[in-house]
């Protein structure tokens, strides 16, 4: 094989690693952006998404699921994974707004520990919930039968589809949510709000229903992360967590509040982890023993943060430092 | 200066009429800090020296408990944890996510301490705080770059930087995901056995040496957060935490005082670590992972934080929960959801926690004076 296609490889699962961690950044930096409300149970999103992913796409199928108990044979919905694409966004968004209204409302006007305390121990109930009602172990989400299996690309040859469409969907999210805070009196309003709410209440508009739609975007968007990019890894209560970490160093590296920021920073984490992992790179020998460059792929993103951190303690696009 | 910040809540204005009242309780209470030391260090010696025997092997109370020895010297070691991290969240208001890397730290340098340089208990301690309070002194001097929200975030980030380095490129040092099997802890001073049982009638108290040795620990951990606490030192930590920006502009130094507060309780937890080390000769992996530093973070929230002895009663209740009554049929399974059921409860309606619950409760019965004269520096 050669070095230019491996280079696109690496560049491809990059790009599909950072995929997943934009689209938990995203909605994680625009909440804190524009709401100053810190939501460490912003993975539990990801992990209810991952699992009512997994039960719509296994009820909504035509060998053994629902649809067959209510007697749909030949309906041809042979792929349950649409729907579940479709509702479980809808689903979690009204899990966001209700979020918004009574978890982070009653906490605007606490202390940020207070905020980060109460969601994170709304983080471990949603965890032990799942937990308890689908048991610890890891189960298989399989991939969508038109979805599994290789694609031929150019140059590189054959890449799991599944990948390539986990780019590909977040790449049209990240369009739409781009246009609608760019483009629409919506994301204007929105913008205004994260500069000087103050003036936007005076001006007559009321700050509090654009907070809690994008609340419920930004809750969404965790959600479709947990749908597409579960069948990537295996459903167990821990992955929410796992996400969360990576999640919020993407918004420390890109900057808070700007989505600009969260992809490019997503992107940044995505490669750096793609490179050591999969980089054609010889192993190094310390004191006697073979370390691997993949063996420093986790290390790495946290390296790259600090060094972020160390030179711009505000983000790659964040503007001011605030806190 | 120091009178300004001397008695924080009692200046939020609600008491400010009284005048000279204030003052003569002030001063009034400043000459007994002396003897409020003599009652702490009494209280704890005679706690930590009934507690294992109520637990254990009282007649009746420690069948309905169900308790036994080794927990309760679990309990100390994460007493001395908690109390330091009090001292950062509770005191000066800093929300620290990455304890796990002080407590877990410690816990690898006191684990490879003892298999390679000396196996005398004290010795493994102090390599094992001195690693917790270097590596806090980095972790922080980065952290408290950002403040707020993203410091619990950084301290977060950071500590797990250390568990991906333990588990795999650091796997020749700390054996990965096995954990570090290889401990080795040699007699106390070179004669005295940490696995023995004492001599009767300290036996019926104490049962082994190690429970001393822990509870040591654990008095002088609570002595030195108090005299702390009760120092010029402690009431910057609390300027801090009622308002950064007041305390810097009297002229402090904010910055170096947070790192302090800090390091001093990276250094806690460092002790804790290395007892763990020492009382369990096993060091897991997962005592690196951020679920350790959410526990602290939940036990010392639970019990109460801005108190003493609030930390102590949220260990105890959490790693009781956790090993008792996780045991049992009924509820046993659900431990950990209704902890966390608790703790968003605790979080939103009792900020003061199990603690200040009862320092309510007892200010209610007592009449008068209500918990928040005393500033919570109790």
């Amino acid at each position: 094989m050669s070095l230019a296609a491996d280079l696109l490889r690496v560049f491809l699962n990059g790009l599909q690693t950072g995929a997943i961690y934009i689209l938990v950044a995203i909605g994680l930096s625009i909440i804190l952006g524009t709401l100053r409300f810190v939501n460490f149970a912003h993975g539990a999103l990801y992990l209810i998404g991952a699992y009512a992913g997994l039960l719509i796409t296994l009820e909504v199928n035509l060998s053994n699921g629902l649809l067959r108990e209510w007697g749909f044979e030949t309906i041809g919905l042979g792929w349950g994974f649409l729907p579940a694409l479709i509702i479980v966004p809808l689903f979690v968004f009204v899990i966001g707004l209700a979020m918004e209204r009574f978890v982070a409302r009653p906490f605007y006007d606490r202390p940020d520990t207070d905020q980060i305390l109460v969601t994170f121990g709304l983080a471990i109930i949603a965890q032990e919930l799942f937990r308890v009602l689908f048991g610890g172990q890891s189960i298989n989400f399989a991939r969508p039968g038109w979805a599994s299996g290789p694609v031929s690309l150019p140059i590189i040859g054959n890449f799991p589809k599944w990948r390539l469409y986990v780019i590909i969907i977040t790449g049209i999210l990240v369009a739409i949510v781009w246009l609608l805070v760019e483009y629409t009196d919506f994301g204007l309003i929105v913008r205004a709000g994260t500069r000087d709410p103050e003036m936007v209440e005076l001006l007559g508009i009321k700050l509090t229903r654009p907070y809690i739609v994008m609340f419920g975007i930004g809750a969404a968007l965790a959600g479709v992360a947990g749908v597409v990019g579960a069948p990537l890894e295996n459903v167990n209560p821990n992955i929410g967590t796992g996400v969360l970490v990576p999640a919020f160093l993407v918004v420390v590296i890109g900057g808070v509040g700007s989505i600009r920021g969260a992809v490019v920073g997503g992107v940044l984490l995505g490669m750096v982890f793609s490179v050591l992992v999969g980089a054609p790179l010889p192993s190094i020998d310390i004191l006697g023993t073979q370390i691997t460059w993949s063996a420093w792929a986790q290390v790495g993103i946290y390296a790259l943060a600090a060094v972020v951190l160390l030179v711009r303690p505000e983000g790659l696009f964040g503007e001011e430092v605030t806190g | 200066m120091s009178d300004e910040v001397q008695n924080p809540d009692a200046n939020d204005g609600g008491d400010a009429p009284e005048g000279t009242a204030g003052y003569v309780e002030r001063y009034r209470r400043r000459g007994t800090t002396a003897n409020n030391e003599l009652l702490v260090a009494v209280t704890a010696v005679v706690a930590v020296s009934i507690f294992p025997w109520l637990f254990a092997d009282a007649p009746v109370i420690s069948d309905v408990l169900g308790g036994y020895r080794g927990l309760a010297t679990l309990m100390l070691i994460w007493a001395i944890f908690a109390i330091g991290f009090d001292l950062l969240l509770g005191y000066t208001g800093l929300l620290s996510f990455g304890h796990a890397a002080f407590w877990g730290g410690a816990a690898y340098a006191a684990g490879i301490f003892s298999a390679e340089v000396s196996s005398e208990p004290l010795l493994i301690v102090l390599a094992g705080t001195t690693f917790a309070v270097l590596f806090a002194w980095v972790l922080g001097f980065l952290s408290l770059r950002r403040g707020g929200i993203y410091f619990s975030i950084l301290t977060l980030a950071f500590a797990q930087m250390l568990f991906y380095m333990a588990s795999s490129p650091l796997a020749f040092l700390t054996n990965g995901e096995n954990g570090f099997t290889s401990v080795e802890v040699g007699p106390l001073l070179g004669v005295i056995h940490l696995d023995e049982l004492l001599v009767y009638p300290l036996d019926i108290l104490y049962g082994e040496m190690l429970y001393v040795f822990v509870a040591t620990f654990a008095v002088l951990a609570l002595l030195t957060a108090y005299r702390v606490l009760n120092s010029p030192y402690g009431t910057v930590f609390r300027a801090i935490r009622e308002n950064e920006q007041r305390a810097e502009f009297v002229g402090l130094n904010v910055w170096r005082y947070k790192l302090m507060s800090f390091v001093l309780s990276g250094a806690f937890a460092g002790v804790a670590g290395s007892l763990f080390t020492i009382h369990g000769q096993y060091v897991p992996l997962e005592s690196l992972f951020w679920t350790e530093s959410g526990e602290i973070v939940i036990m010392t929230v639970l019990g109460g934080v801005g108190s003493l002895f609030g930390p102590v009663l949220g260990v105890v209740v959490y790693l009781y929960v956790e090993n008792v009554v996780s045991g049992f049929e009924t509820i046993g399974p659900f431990w950990h959801l209704i902890l966390g059921v608790v703790f968003v409860v605790v979080v939103a309606v009792f900020p003061r926690g199990i603690w200040g619950i009862i320092e309510d409760g007892y200010a209610r019965v007592a009449g008068g004076e209500t918990a928040a004269d005393d500033g919570g520096e109790r």
